[in-house]
């Protein structure tokens, strides 16, 4: 009996599949893959949204479909977005979200990502970014050199060992250091020159609005600060007695160790700096001597002397902003018992007292004596 | 009814069963439940680790009383029949509930990752026949499944790499900054994602080595336990408190910090692999109840496991409103608590009682 009911059973369900109903599944060709975001300011209330999706049909001129509407909230925008294009907007493959200055400096910069942040077909790698002037303008600008904008400004912003300077952030550390009460967002920013993009520096958060554009030789700063292994090639001008002189130092490995005296009335840092690398170029007075192993570590002492001075110049910079980008009052956190809030960062940074200890190695200067 | 021709049950099979019915959908959120406490949150693990070791104790204790008796028998015995059967007749709602609040749970979080498109109609019901395939091989293919889900999903650990590397071990300290009332508002929400150990009281009967049971089910509870430790563990290194306490699925967003060349969203392999967890909490669950709707009644027949399949489905697809089924399961999760306050209950009952009912 039991096999008459398996046979029964077997032959319904291969007959009863026709009866099914046709899956509403929109196929591959109808989906729309946002690549770009950009979010332009208009007003307090509206935003102007932008959005680069790939063509793929052969037939199409243009290499990237970019549609914009002016909204106040992110998803009617979608809608709106969906009501120009052809196919079904989706998500799943956005590379990266442009902010253009002024949406940084005014607008509802974290709402709107944390909007993404909340989205799960966005995943946490999205690279974002500010633009100078309008991101509507870098989306629908020419590259006549470049296969397609979506791939162009992903390429620019992807973390890579290669690139020169790269402070990349994602949608993670974006969120993360925008609600992390010690630390201040820092962006990347990128200005539109012609047929090309530049990353020109990097934008600096207080709370959550930008604050101050800073030079890239700095961020490299921010970045050795955070602990960060990997850092790009450092230029530095060196006055130390012997005239101006100019080098280059590939950094290979850089170790960050920094004590706090855990007080908050009366901070106070001890930061130990040591940095390996080769010296990849040096134009200056000493050109011919430094093939000698005293006359390199005598180098390596005006480097450290350079760039002591360097980091605390720059520390204090960050001081009178009142911003901390590298997360310096989490060494005082750790040793604070209650809520730690935003407030207390910038106490501790508006009264903090620094004291900088670099440690260069020049590990070689090529095969060449 | 006499189990004692039906001790099948080795000492790896109560290792993994302890192990697996614990690992459900509560370590997704645990970092979550706890993130009253902020940063502190991370030695919450071991702490509800000692407490399962404590109460699990006096559970053992009383059904070595009862060698070859499950809870449900002993209820009756200790208790009268009437009463017992009434509080049985609770325990197995409680379970079916319970289940249904694990699988509306993980459903709703397919639904809203994997499969943003589709109902979750047809994934249910796939879920409930494995269900019920598995059941109906009894405890021991309960056990044999659990050592499976193990050895399948522990590789998913490797996924918390990028985490690890990303994350600042600084979170960790300072180490006691919290309240009492945050304290108990993070014991309160994060005691759950630890329950299923409570159900060695209804397998007990089948284990082969009774005296040791104590032991393994111990070595069980402490593998999900650093397994739940170390989650927590990375979720406070990688986020800040903000996210802790709004990110609701931490263990989804650690996956999606990293990716293979070949793989860009690891979070939604780690998701749908973690169908074989949920199956492992809730077979168990489920062959509970099934225990208990047997002594209920007094025939024994042989659908009343696809009724209970059926119970379960109406309950996740039931037409109340979210709000409705939200309240229903938070409160089948706090009865939860009551069946580790049960054991020590009855174990005072039998001390008093104990003349009028030793066998």
């Amino acid at each position: 009996m039991n096999r008459k009911l398996l046979g029964i059973s077997l032959i319904l369900l291969v007959l009863l599949v026709g009866c099914s109903r046709k899956e509403l599944k929109v196929p591959l060709e109808d989906v729309g893959m946002v690549g770009i975001m950009a979010f332009d300011y208009i007003d307090e209330k509206q935003m102007k949204i932008t959005v680069a999706i790939p063509q793929y049909s052969p037939e199409a001129q243009q290499k990237t479909q970019i549609f914009s509407v002016a909204t106040d909230l992110v998803s009617s925008g979608i809608v709106e977005i969906e009501k120009l294009s052809d196919k079904k907007i989706v998500f799943n493959q956005l590379r990266v979200v442009l902010i253009n200055e002024e949406f940084a400096r005014k607008g509802q910069v974290r709402k709107v990502i944390q909007h993404l942040y909340r989205n799960a077909e966005v995943g946490n790698k999205v690279l974002i970014a500010i633009a100078k002037d309008n991101a509507e303008t870098i989306l629908k600008g020419d590259y006549p050199d470049k296969p397609n904008i979506i791939f162009y400004i992903n390429d620019l912003l992807e973390p890579s060992i290669n690139t020169a300077f790269n402070p990349n952030t994602n949608l993670h550390d974006f969120i993360y250091t925008i609600s992390n009460p010690v630390t201040d967002t820092i962006l990347p920013y990128i200005e539109k020159l012609d047929d090309k993009l530049e990353i020109k520096g990097v934008a600096v958060f207080k709370g959550n609005h930008m604050e101050e554009l800073i030079k890239p030789e700095e961020a490299l700063i921010i970045q050795a600060l955070q602990g960060r292994k990997n850092l790009a090639p450092l230029h530095l001008d060196l006055h130390e007695g012997h005239g101006e002189e100019k080098l280059m130092i590939d950094l290979i490995e850089s170790t960050i160790k920094m004590r706090s005296n855990k007080s908050i009335e009366s901070p106070k840092l001890i930061i130990n700096l040591k940095i390996k690398g080769t010296l990849s170029e040096y134009k200056g007075a000493r050109e011919y001597e430094l093939n000698t192993v005293e006359s390199i570590s005598h180098l390596e002492k005006d480097i450290n002397k350079q760039l002591e001075e360097d980091i605390t110049k720059f520390l204090d910079k960050l001081k009178n902003m009142d911003v901390d980008p590298s997360g310096l009052s989490e060494k005082f956190r750790m040793y604070y018992d209650g809520k730690w809030t935003t407030k207390k960062t910038r106490e501790v940074i508006g009264k903090l007292k620094t004291e900088v200890h670099v440690e260069t190695s020049i590990i070689s200067t090529g095969t060449l004596k | 009814m006499s189990t004692a021709n039906l001790k099948m049950l080795n000492r790896y099979h109560v290792i993994f069963l302890a192990q697996s019915i614990m690992i459900g959908t509560g370590i997704l959120s645990l970092p979550q439940k706890l993130s009253a406490m902020g940063y502190t949150e991370w030695f919450m693990p071991v702490l509800f680790g000692v407490v399962a070791t404590l109460t699990l104790w006096p559970m053992v204790w009383l059904c070595s009383k009862y060698p070859n008796e499950n809870l449900f028998r002993i209820n009756e015995i200790l208790l009268g029949k009437v009463i017992g059967k009434v509080i049985n007749l609770f325990f197995v709602l409680q379970f079916i509930v319970f289940s249904a609040g694990i699988i509306s749970n993980y459903m709703h979080l397919i639904q809203s990752t994997a499969l943003q498109e589709q109902t979750i109609t047809l994934p249910v019901i796939c879920l409930l026949l494995l269900l019920v395939y598995i059941i109906s091989g009894g405890i021991k293919s309960i056990a044999r499944f659990c050592m499976m889900t193990f050895f399948i999903t522990i590789g998913m650990f490797y996924f918390t790499r990028w985490a690890i590397e990303k994350g600042e071990f600084s979170h960790l300290i300072p180490l006691f900054n919290f309240d009492w009332q945050e304290f108990f508002d993070a014991f309160k929400k994060g005691y759950l994602s630890i329950l299923g150990y409570e159900l060695i009281m209804f397998y007990f009967p089948y284990i082969i080595d009774q005296k040791k049971a104590y032991r393994h089910s111990l070595i069980g509870i402490w593998i999900s336990i650093f397994l739940c430790f170390f989650t927590t563990v990375v979720s406070v290194i990688y986020y800040s408190e903000w996210q802790l306490k709004n990110v609701e699925f931490s263990v989804l967003n650690l996956f999606k910090a990293g990716e293979f060349s070949f793989v860009e969203r690891i979070d939604i392999i780690g998701i749908t692999l973690w169908v074989f967890l949920i199956l492992s909490s809730i077979t168990a669950y489920v062959w509970c109840a099934k225990l208990g709707v047997d002594s209920l009644l007094k025939k024994k027949r042989n659908y009343q496991l696809f009724l209970l399949a059926a119970i379960i489905f109406l309950i996740v697809r039931m037409p109340f409103s979210r709000e409705f089924q939200e309240k229903l399961f938070t409160t089948s999760n706090y009865i939860g608590y009551m069946l580790i306050i049960w054991p020590i209950f009855l174990s005072v009952i039998y001390v008093v009682r104990k003349k009028k009912v030793q066998q």
